[in-house]
């Protein structure tokens, strides 16, 4: 009944939301109304004022960086949340529900993984350090790092993990993505111009391009550090048993 | 209702039956996980509904390399806001599921079990 009830109710939003639709401006166009105030000149003049030639990080870093700086501190609050409700793991006994269970995982999962994590790492690094010139970038490198050692965990059992990632080594680098911004921002404050401008004034020329290029791949970096790491620890805080009493026959 | 306006632009269409079975989710299905689940893919849906707004027919990506001048004098430029909007959106969705999933794991071991109407100890939708 309740169901019922539940699916009248989204069958209603449904046809108020097809007729939306039936009114929006057609997809694809090319001149729909969000391309016509800012963009243009966003894609016009991106890439000299934004300083990269992906528009899209000229958008984040630049246009827009206090967002970005912003959304590093979002992620940051999220583990400082997991980790206030979860407790990080201890230093080198963290045990995961890998460890404990009896069937260990086959030798043609570990070794299929310590062959591609390696590869999987240099493709992250690869998409971090050219977020400017191609599809790319910090968060998205970030998340690769994440992706490939949280894969490793799940192969080898977290102590294998938390050996070759200490929580003292991840504890400096999961700030790194705000001190990157705040490094840049301050930098160019301190030379007499805005926050976030990624210019220092008194060097004219080719240098300026230079530094600025300079100044945007630190911060690139320091996101896809704090980024792949932040979600590291997120997952470690997850997945550790030894909350629990270890339980020697859970199947 | 202009339904050929309707089949043009499918994926918004899409976005919003994505949309209705996430809610669906969040609405029905007792165990807090699927509930989850079910809020993820809302989020999904409107990041498929914002990244769709953005496109265009034989769009290039927005980035300055050879051609690019071309592609832009003939307005076949991807609006690059939506995109630069929703990878926000996606970083800010994972965080916050992270902190959700981090709250179950609390609430099972409070409670032994994910089910909402037993945690509550009393019916709910």
């Amino acid at each position: 009944m309740r169901r019922l009830l539940v699916v009248a109710a989204l069958a209603c939003l449904g046809i108020m939301l097809l007729y939306t639709i039936g009114r929006m401006p057609p997809m694809n166009s090319g001149s729909t109304p969000d391309k016509t105030h800012v963009v243009p000149r966003y894609l016009e003049h991106g890439e000299e004022e934004g300083g990269a030639p992906n528009i899209i990080t000229s958008v984040i870093l630049n246009y827009r960086g206090y967002d970005t700086m912003g959304e590093v501190t979002v992620i940051f609050s999220a583990l400082c949340a997991v980790v206030a409700l979860l407790d990080r793991e201890k230093r080198g006994r963290s045990r995961s529900a890998a460890d404990i269970s009896k069937v260990k995982s086959s030798v043609i999962v570990r070794t299929v993984v310590r062959i591609a994590v390696p590869v999987i790492i240099l493709f992250a690094v690869y998409t971090i350090l050219h977020g400017e010139t191609s599809p790319g970038g910090g968060f998205q490198g970030g998340a690769i790092v994440g992706a490939s050692i949280i894969l490793f965990t799940l192969a080898f059992g977290l102590p294998e993990s938390t050996d070759r990632m200490p929580l003292g080594a991840r504890i400096p680098m999961e700030s790194s993505a705000m001190l990157a911004f705040l490094a840049m921002g301050f930098l160019g404050l301190a030379f007499g111009v805005e926050f976030l401008t990624y210019a220092l004034p008194g060097i004219h020329g080719q240098a300026t391009e230079t530094i600025r290029m300079l100044m945007l791949m630190v911060v690139e970096i320091g996101i896809g550090v704090a980024g792949g790491i932040i979600f590291i620890s997120i997952v470690f805080a997850m997945i550790r048993e030894d909350r629990y009493e270890l339980q020697p026959d859970i199947p | 209702m202009n339904f050929s306006r309707i089949f043009h632009n499918l994926n918004y269409v899409v976005s919003a039956l994505l949309f209705l079975m996430g809610l669906y989710a969040v609405t029905v299905k007792p165990n807090i996980i699927k509930k989850l689940i079910g809020l993820n893919i809302m989020e999904t849906s409107v990041f498929l509904l914002i990244v769709s707004v953005g496109m265009v027919d034989n769009g290039v990506a927005p980035i300055v390399t050879e051609g690019y001048r071309n592609a832009l004098e003939a307005g076949r430029v991807v609006n690059p806001i939506p995109q630069a909007l929703i990878l926000t959106g996606i970083v800010v969705a994972v965080s916050t599921t992270a902190v959700a999933l981090s709250l179950c794991l609390r609430v099972h071991e409070k409670y032994g079990t994910l089910n909402a109407p037993e945690i509550l100890g009393r019916d709910v939708l």
